[in-house]
């Protein structure tokens, strides 16, 4: 899909049936800075289905995991960064996560997405065992992540699809009713 | 999409459509003068922060977390 597409439908990526975790989405700040960048910075509010008697036993308001996203578009260049770490009360894990949407250098109508992923554990010795796994995870949220995005478009087209059909029934009636008058 | 604050959702889904209208019809397409949404972000924005320090999100490295900026105490 061209750059234009995949940045649109990244702004509007929740909520989208790959990632049910996320609850909740807020913009904590946006402006276009002086070089004409879009600058968002927003708040992700993620919720992973614990069972309801450990929500009781450790309270609700500690069951959610938060995810703050800096955002930069450059409408001119068209590129897309995102960077994002998890916030979270414990703070043991941490996750950095960056993301890069560029226009294909030579197929204009898709675009290229490089990700990396930092994973950091504070105070543990780390296991080969724990970082292969949280590894294999997050190449499959990748995956998942594409596969939001493809989601959402669809979505996108389906809403102006079912827009355009609704505004030519609307003229076509019009016109149907102007007729009938000047007979 | 809710927000994190179940009092601002309303607020963040009007900004939202707004912005999203704003984002692929005038800024992707260099138009980025003007800022039609100011308004409804400077309230959707307000409740946010209202609902951020009532659940004490630690929000790293972002100035609006100053709370008592600009408010003066009145003395008896």
């Amino acid at each position: 899909h061209p750059w234009e597409t995949v940045t649109t439908a990244a702004m509007q990526k929740y909520p989208n049936p790959m990632n049910p975790g996320v609850v909740g989405v807020d913009v904590l700040q946006r402006q276009v800075d002086a070089g004409g960048k879009l600058h968002s910075h927003r708040l992700l509010s993620t919720e992973w289905g614990i069972p309801a008697i450990v929500k009781s036993l450790i309270g609700t308001c500690r069951t959610k995991t938060y995810v703050q996203e800096h955002s930069v578009v450059d409408p001119v260049k068209k590129t897309m960064e995102l960077k994002s770490r998890n916030i979270s009360f414990t703070n043991l894990v941490s996750v950095d996560e960056r993301l890069v949407y560029k226009p294909h250098p030579r197929e204009p109508d898709k675009t290229i997405l490089t990700q990396e992923a930092i994973i950091s554990v504070k105070g543990v010795s780390l296991s080969s065992y724990l970082e292969g796994l949280m590894a294999n995870t997050i190449s499959s949220n990748a995956k998942k992540g594409r596969e939001a995005l493809e989601w959402v478009i669809n979505r996108l087209n389906a809403e102006i699809e079912e827009f355009t059909a609704s505004a030519r029934g609307t003229m076509r009636n019009s016109m149907a009713a102007a007729a009938f008058v000047e007979k | 999409m809710n927000s994190v604050g179940e009092a601002c959702t309303e607020l963040k889904r009007e900004y939202d459509q707004c912005f999203n209208r704003w984002f692929a019809d005038k800024f992707l397409k260099g138009e980025s003068a003007g800022d039609p949404c100011g308004q409804l972000f400077k309230r959707y924005q307000l409740c946010v922060q209202k609902a951020i320090k009532e659940k004490d999100i630690p929000i790293e490295g972002l100035e609006f977390m100053g709370p008592s900026k600009g408010k003066t105490e009145n003395s008896t």
